[in-house]
């Protein structure tokens, strides 16, 4: 009953869109041309903290990302990285990129008029239905939660803002979460802005003082692994939007499973309902790229 | 689906659909191709004896008619995906081929003896991969070594051993090589070696340059290849190679496979379309009046 009750949520998350969903009986409308890269503008660059930088880049070729759905980047003779974005909407679509490693630190050597080549959208989305939100990033997990926030703040919806970091300087897109009306607060772990430690430790504080239908949050895995917990312990649904290594993008590498339900993040994900997750290794195993498994 | 079901040797495929190598790669992901999405047998990506992480991203990359991939024959090494990951494929319950590639029969023998122990129902060894040195396809265009690879494992072990070989000049010589050596079934084709070339990047899109070509481009060519094996073979014949529908699949079969591979078709009919593809052979069984997918293997010879 266990077993089936998993099957069946998880084919539930797995394909929003019609055309993929296995019960339809029409064939997909996509063709292998759907992972062809398309070259995007860069129009403007932002630097948010001394490791992240922001990217608009030029959408006109593109189809809009919806908040929480990624694209993958590559810059030839760099590398390609899957990304998610930060916003989008008027012809522009902004990807939010931390220097984490050599392709991100090509990225971020590139100048405005530069140009990237990026194929998606690729994944899932956020929910964005309920009405009360409470939004806890980490890092620069702030990315997908601040493209959420904007939609979120165009439908009339109330939400807060809660998000961590090592220090103030790396603290991402406050102000712009202040701008969408939500209420704002931060935590950083050498206490150099707002509370000294983690964003968790703050969460049952808001937890107790508002009341929300829905958290969303992106970040490093262990905090968002107390995120699910705490939220779920008060019977609030959480949406996580997670990471992992990715060869392709598109569901047919298998490089970014969660065991043992098999879950794709890039496809099936990278936004799931956090219940789902708790019956896969989320937050303690992950996989390198040759597929073994490494502890989160 | 009894009438689905097809005998590859020893070994019962569910239906005539299999899941290729390479793809949807991990355990719980097989498991997930049998049972959701209704593949008759799986075969597992392809191992080797050191862990691999393959080559950097861009790996895959569309092109107008297909994929092509430079993945690199990434995996964690035999003994870690044997132990970990061949236990959850198995819950599928359908047969699971281990792939194998090795760069010499020492390889070769030590994997496949590996997987016969952890409970593989067979042997799949990749004689053809397109974009690794010293491995796949610069063995399986020898076709002295492929008779020396295929005697090697076959003298080892109990279960069935299938041979998958890509486009070469020597194909019925590699082919016949490898049935004179004992295989229990040959695999035909692999991808083609190819390039993408991006026309504003004006750069080669995949790191390594050079990947295997699949799908809908190539499917033309691999059953022609089925078509002069089944000429030329006893042993059962698995079709690959831009099977995306039941058509594509049921012309694999009259050209005398009696199971087709399916696998860059995976990224844009889903899981599903393993069901699909089944439901429609099946339909076109029923409807020209056959009552096996047997009755139609090899039809389409004189």
């Amino acid at each position: 009953m266990e077993e089936k009750n998993l099957e069946k949520s998880s084919n539930h998350l797995i394909h929003p869109d019609p055309v993929l969903n296995p019960e339809s009986s029409g064939d997909s409308k996509f063709t292998h041309e759907k992972f062809v890269f398309k070259p995007a503008k860069i129009e403007k660059i932002t630097v948010e903290s001394p490791k992240v930088k922001s990217f608009y880049l030029k959408a006109n070729s593109l189809d809009l990302p919806l908040p929480g759905q990624f694209l993958m980047v590559w810059l030839p003779g760099a590398g390609e990285v899957p990304m998610s974005v930060s916003d989008a909407g008027g012809g522009s679509i902004r990807i939010t990129v931390a220097r984490t490693g050599s392709t991100t630190e090509q990225i971020h050597k590139l100048e405005e008029k530069g140009t990237l080549f990026v194929r998606g959208p690729f994944g899932s989305n956020f929910k964005l239905d309920a009405n009360s939100y409470l939004l806890v990033g980490g890092g620069y997990g702030a990315a997908p939660l601040i493209y959420a926030s904007k939609v979120l703040s165009r439908a009339g919806k109330k939400g807060v803002y809660a998000v961590g970091a090592e220090d103030s300087s790396e603290l991402l897109f406050t102000h712009e979460a202040r701008k969408h009306g939500l209420e704002v607060y931060v935590a950083t772990e050498n206490g150099s802005l707002g509370h000294r430690g983690l964003v968790t430790d703050i969460m049952n504080d808001f937890l107790r003082r508002f009341k929300f239908d829905s958290i969303l949050t992106c970040g490093p895995e262990r905090m968002m692994y107390k995120v699910l917990r705490q939220g779920l312990k008060l019977g609030i649904p959480v949406q996580v939007s997670l990471e992992r290594y990715m060869k392709c993008g598109f569901g047919i590498c298998g490089s970014c499973v969660l065991d043992p339900i098999g879950a794709r993040v890039c496809i099936d994900g990278p936004v799931f309902d956090g219940k789902l997750l708790l019956k896969t290794d989320f937050g303690k195993w992950k996989r390198d790229p040759s597929g073994m498994r490494v502890r989160v | 689906m009894p009438k689905l079901t097809v005998k590859i040797g020893s070994l019962k495929f569910s239906n005539p659909t299999e899941l290729a190598s390479g793809i949807l790669c991990n355990g719980a992901l097989l498991r997930r191709t049998a049972t959701e999405g209704g593949a008759g047998a799986v075969v597992t990506k392809s191992l080797t004896n050191e862990r691999r992480e393959g080559y950097p991203n861009p790996t895959i990359v569309g092109v107008r008619a297909g994929l092509i991939n430079a993945i690199g024959l990434s995996n964690p090494g035999y003994a870690e995906f044997l132990r970990h990951e061949l236990p959850l494929a198995r819950e599928g319950k359908v047969c699971v081929m281990v792939s194998v590639a090795g760069s010499d029969v020492g390889e070769f023998l030590r994997i496949s003896s590996a997987a016969e122990d952890s409970g593989a129902d067979g042997v799949e060894l990749n004689l053809s991969c397109p974009h690794v040195k010293k491995r796949g396809l610069e063995m399986g265009s020898d076709p002295e070594l492929v008779h020396e690879v295929v005697k090697e494992v076959k003298g080892a072990l109990k279960i069935p051993v299938h041979a998958k070989f890509g486009l070469t000049d020597r194909l019925t010589d590699a082919a016949l090589k490898a049935e004179g050596a004992g295989a229990d079934a040959i695999v035909a084709i692999n991808t083609i070696k190819a390039t993408a070339i991006d026309i504003h990047a004006r750069k080669p899109v995949l790191s390594n340059i050079y990947g295997g070509l699949s799908g809908p481009a190539i499917h033309s060519i691999a059953v022609r290849c089925v078509y002069e094996l089944y000429e030329i073979l006893s042993i059962p014949l698995i079709g690959s190679g831009g099977v995306e529908d039941w058509q594509t699949a049921v012309e694999f079969l009259l050209a005398g496979a009696r199971a087709v591979q399916i696998g860059s078709a995976v990224a844009i009919k889903e899981l599903n379309v393993f069901n699909k593809v089944a439901r429609g052979i099946e339909r076109y069984l029923d409807t020209c009046g056959f009552k096996s997918v047997e009755e139609i293997v090899g039809c389409a010879h004189g």
